[in-house]
C-alpha cells in the first residue's frame, strides 16, 4: 500500500531525511517514532504531498510521488485517497461537527447533501459523537474535537489514514478516547500510520514501528522487537 | 484600521461645515468702506475656474486672470482710491467670502429676490440672457423643443450649480428635462461635447466665449430669460455698497463701461439697454424657521435617499472586488499579483475626487461616457475596493495555517479550500473592520456631488446658498447624517461583541 524508497528531503539547507526507506502493507498499522525533530512529521507529510522531498521516491494507494514539484491535480487525487489527522485537530470552526465530516464528501465528490448527511452521521456514531451532530468545534473538548477530525477524515473513504501525533494535545483520558477509536479503524482493517510517542499504543496497536533519529530510519521491525521496555 | 485615514477621509466636509457654523458665529463687522481705505485695497471674490469671459485663467500668461470682470475690479477699486486684490472662491459658495476673506464678490453673480434679501447688491452692471447650446448634429432646434422628450427620453441638460441657468430649467416644468449641476462651464461643456449631455444653459456672454474652443457645439434659438449681474456686499457695509454704486454710476454715465464691454465685445443689445436705465432690485422678506424647514427637508430627505443608493449599491461591490483582489495577491497566479499590488496603490495613493473625476470627465474622451449616477457608484466602489482588499489580506492571514492543510489534506483544490474554509473565516474576523469603513464610505458619497449627483451635502450647500439659512440647515443635515449613520455604528459594535464573545468562547 506505501513503499517509501530512499527518500531525501531537504529544509532551510539543512537534510532533514535522508534516504528513508520503508513499506506498509495492505491494512496493517505502522507506527513512526523517534526523538523530536527526528523528521516524522516531515516524512508523514511528504507521504500526501503536504510537502515536497528533495530526493526518492514514494507509492501511495496506487499513486506515484517523484521527487520535486507536481501538479495540484495529480496532488488532489493524492490526497482524496490518503486521510490525514493533526495534532491540533484543525476543525473548521465555522462549521458544525456534522458540516466538518460532509464538506468534503459534497464539495470535492459532488454527493448529494443528504447522502452525505446521512453518511456523516453515520461516520460521527462511529467515534461517538452523534449527539454532536449540530455543534461547533468550540464548544467541544479536545477529543471530541479530534474524533470529529477522524471522522471528517474517513468521510472521504481514504485507503491510507495518516496520524501525526493524534493524542499529544490532549489530556489521559481524552486520549484514550481518541486511541480507542484509532484501535477500532486498525481491527477494521485500515491502512494506517501513526506517529506517536505512545510505545503502549504502538504495543497494542502496530504492525511495525519505526524509528526515525535524525531523519534516518534507526531500527524498523515488530513492535515486541523495538520498543524495549522502559518505553512509554 | 488605521484611524488616521478614516478621520482624513471623512472629516473633509464635516470640517467644512463645522468651519461655516465656527466663522458664521465669530463673524466680526465686515470691513467698510473706511478700512478699505486705510488698508488701500478691494478685496473681490470670484472663482476662475468659473470661465470666461468673466475670470478665468490666462492660458498665454497662466500666472495672469484675464476677464470682464477682473477689469471691472480694477476700475472700481481704482473709483475708491485704492487698489483690488482677487480672492479665489468656489462660485457657489461665493457670498460665504463676504465679511471675512473678501469685501465683495464679482462674478457674474445674477439678481435674485432672494440675494438681495440676505447680502447687498449693488445696482446692475452686465445684462445676460440663457442661451441653450448643444451639439451641431443636435435634433434640438429651439429651447420649446425641450418640451417634449428626446430619442433618449428626458433631455440631460447641463448647468453651472446656484446659477440662474439652473434655477430656470428647475422651474421650468413644462419642459422634459433632466438638469445636472456642474461647479464650472468648462467641465459641462466637454461633456456635451462628449455626448454626457444633450444640452447645456448658461449666459449667453459664455456660450460666446466658449464658441471657438467647442467648434462642435452651436447656440440653439436667441437667448431667453435674462437678467442682471450684481455686486454683492456684505450687510453691514452700507458705505461700502453706496460707494460701488456711485462708482459704477460714473462708470456707466462717462462711458468707461461700454468701452470696456466694447474692448470684450459685450456690447449687445440689452447691454445697451441697461446702460441706458439699470433698475435697482426689489428686497425681499426673511422667511420663518418653520417655513424654511418645511420647505427644505423634503428636498433634504430626497437627497438623503441618494445618500443612502450610493452607500448600499457601492458598499457590496467594493467587497466583492476587494475580495478578489486579496485573494488574488495571496493566491493567485505570480504575474496578476503585481497587477494586483498597483491597482490597490493606486487607489489608496490618490484622492477619491480625482478618481471620480478620470471616471466622469476623462473617459468620455476615450469614448466611454458613464451617466453620473454608474460613475460615482463605480468610482465609490473601486476606491474602497482598495482599502476592503487590504483588510481581507489580513483577514485571511489570520486564519490558522492548519485550516488551509486541513482543507487540502481532505482533497480539495486551492479554490476549493479558499471558497469553503478561508474565505468563509476571513470574513467573519474582518466583519468590525469593514462595518465600519462602511460609515466611512457613506459620508464619503458626499465626494460625488463633484460630478454632478446631488447628495445630501450638495443639496445642503445648494439649498443654504440660495436661501442664506446656513447655520440652521447644517444643523438639519447634520442630523439627517447621524440618524443614518448612528445605527451603522450599533450594528458594527454588536458585530465586534459578537466576535469577542466567540474568540473567548472558542479559548474556553
Ligand atoms: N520548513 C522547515 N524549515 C526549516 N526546518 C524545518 C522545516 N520543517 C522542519 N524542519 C526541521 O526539520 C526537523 C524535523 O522536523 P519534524 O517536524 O519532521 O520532526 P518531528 O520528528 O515531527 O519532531 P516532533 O516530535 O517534535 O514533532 C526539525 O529539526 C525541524 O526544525
Ligand atoms: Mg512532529
Amino acid at each position: 500500500m506505501i513503499e517509501v524508497d530512499s527518500l531525501a528531503a531537504v529544509r532551510a539547507g539543512n537534510r532533514i531525511l535522508e534516504a528513508v526507506t520503508l513499506a506498509v502493507a495492505e491494512g496493517t498499522v505502522t507506527t513512526l517514532v523517534g526523538p523530536s525533530g527526528g523528521g516524522k512529521s516531515t516524512l508523514l507529510r511528504c507521504l500526501n504531498g503536504l510537502e515536497t522531498f528533495a530526493a526518492g521516491q514514494v507509492m501511495i494507494a496506487g499513486h506515484t510521488l517523484i521527487a520535486g514539484d507536481h501538479p495540484p491535480r495529480a496532488l488532489e487525487r493524492v490526497r482524496r485517497d490518503v486521510g490525514m489527522v493533526f495534532q491540533g485537530f484543525n476543525l473548521f470552526p465555522h462549521l458544525s461537527a456534522i458540516d466538518n465530516v460532509t464538506l468534503a464528501p459534497r464539495i470535492v465528490h459532488g454527493m448529494p447533501p443528504s447522502e452525505a448527511r446521512s453518511r456523516g452521521l453515520e461516520l460521527l456514531d462511529r467515534v461517538g459523537l452523534s449527539r454532536f451532530a449540530d455543534a461547533r468545534p468550540a464548544t467541544l473538548s479536545g477529543g471530541q474535537q479530534q474524533r470529529v477530525a477522524i471522522a471528517r477524515s474517513l468521510a472521504m473513504e481514504p485507503r491510507v489514514m495518516l496520524f501525526d501525533e493524534p493524542t499529544s494535545a490532549l489530556d489521559p483520558q481524552m486520549s484514550a478516547e481518541v486511541l480507542d477509536v484509532i484501535v477500532e479503524l486498525a481491527r477494521g482493517g485500515q491502512t494506517m500510520v501513526v506517529v506517536t510517542h505512545d510505545h503502549g499504543f504502538a504495543r497494542r496497536a502496530a504492525t511495525q514501528v519505526v524509528e526515525l533519529v535524525a531523519g534516518r530510519v534507526h531500527r524498523a521491525g515488530p513492535p515486541a522487537e523495538i520498543l524495549t521496555a522502559g518505553g512509554r | 484600521m488605521t484611524g488616521g485615514r478614516q478621520g482624513g477621509r471623512c472629516g473633509g466636509r464635516w470640517a467644512v461645515a463645522a468651519c461655516w457654523l465656527g466663522l458664521i458665529a465669530a463673524a466680526a463687522a465686515a470691513a467698510d468702506l473706511d478700512d478699505i481705505r486705510a488698508r488701500g485695497e478691494l478685496v473681490w471674490g470670484a472663482d476662475q475656474e468659473g470661465g470666461g469671459p468673466h475670470v478665468y485663467v490666462d492660458p498665454e500668461n497662466p500666472t495672469r486672470l484675464a476677464g470682464f470682470e477682473v477689469d471691472l475690479a480694477a476700475m472700481l477699486a481704482t473709483e475708491l482710491g485704492v487698489t483690488a486684490r482677487f480672492q479665489q472662491g468656489q462660485w457657489d459658495r461665493l457670498p460665504l467670502l463676504l465679511g471675512r476673506a473678501a469685501d465683495c464678490v464679482i462674478n457674474g453673480i445674477e439678481s435674485t429676490p432672494e440675494r438681495a434679501r440676505d447680502w447687498r447688491c449693488s445696482r446692475p452692471y452686465f445684462a445676460y440672457a440663457l442661451q441653450l447650446v448643444a451639439r451641431r448634429d443636435s435634433p434640438l432646434d429651439s429651447p420649446e423643443a425641450l418640451a417634449k422628450e428626446g430619442p433618449r427620453g428626458p433631455w440631460r441638460v447641463g448647468v453651472l450649480t446656484g446659477s440662474a441657468a439652473e434655477t430656470e430649467m428647475r422651474r421650468r416644468t413644462d419642459f422634459a428635462v433632466e438638469v445636472v449641476g456642474y461647479d464650472g462651464t468648462v467641465d459641462c461643456l466637454e461633456q456635451l461635447r462628449g455626448r454626457v449631455l444633450d444640452a447645456a444653459l448658461m449666459d449667453d456672454c459664455i456660450a460666446s466665449f466658449n464658441a471657438d474652443r467647442f467648434g462642435e457645439l452651436r447656440g440653439i434659438g436667441r437667448p431667453f430669460a435674462g437678467g442682471t449681474y450684481t455686486i454683492l456686499t456684505a450687510p453691514d457695509t452700507p458705505r461700502l455698497s453706496a460707494a460701488i454704486d456711485e462708482a459704477l454710476g460714473r462708470l456707466i454715465t462717462d462711458g468707461r463701461l461700454k468701452a470696456l464691454y466694447d474692448r470684450w465685445d459685450l456690447a449687445g443689445r440689452q447691454q445697451m439697454l441697461l446702460l441706458r436705465d439699470a433698475a435697482e432690485v426689489p428686497p425681499a422678506r426673511r422667511g420663518s424657521l418653520a417655513d424654511l424647514i418645511r420647505g427644505a427637508l423634503p428636498l433634504l430627505l430626497r437627497s438623503a435617499g441618494m445618500t443612502i443608493f450610493l452607500s448600499v449599491a457601492s458598499f457590496p461591490l467594493a467587497i466583492l472586488i476587494g475580495l478578489a483582489v486579496a485573494v488574488g495577491r495571496l493566491h493567485g497566479p505570480a504575474w496578476l499579483r503585481p497587477f494586483l499590488a498597483g491597482y490597490v496603490e493606486i487607489l489608496r495613493g490618490t484622492p477619491l475626487m480625482l478618481q471620480l473625476y478620470a471616471l466622469f470627465f476623462l473617459l468620455p474622451k476615450v469614448g466611454l461616457a458613464l451617466p453620473a449616477l454608474v460613475a460615482a457608484i463605480l468610482g465609490l466602489a473601486m476606491n474602497y475596493s482598495a482599502y476592503e482588499s487590504e483588510i481581507y489580506r489580513a483577514g485571511l492571514k489570520a486564519v490558522p495555517a492548519g485550516q488551509f492543510e486541513a482543507a487540502l489534506a481532505l482533497g480539495m483544490t486551492k479554490w476549493q479550500s479558499l471558497r469553503h474554509v478561508l474565505v468563509p473565516q476571513a470574513v467573519r474576523i474582518v466583519m468590525p473592520p469593514v462595518t465600519s469603513d462602511f460609515i466611512a464610505l457613506f459620508k464619503d458619497t458626499s465626494v460625488c456631488s463633484a460630478i454632478t449627483v446631488i447628495e445630501l451635502t450638495k443639496r445642503y450647500s445648494v439649498l443654504a446658498l440660495s436661501t442664506g439659512r446656513i447655520a440652521e440647515l447644517a444643523i438639519v443635515t447634520a442630523l439627517l447624517y447621524l440618524a443614518m449613520s448612528w445605527p451603522l455604528s450599533l450594528l458594527s459594535r454588536w458585530f465586534e461583541r459578537r466576535l469577542e464573545r466567540r474568540s473567548e468562547r472558542s479559548q474556553a
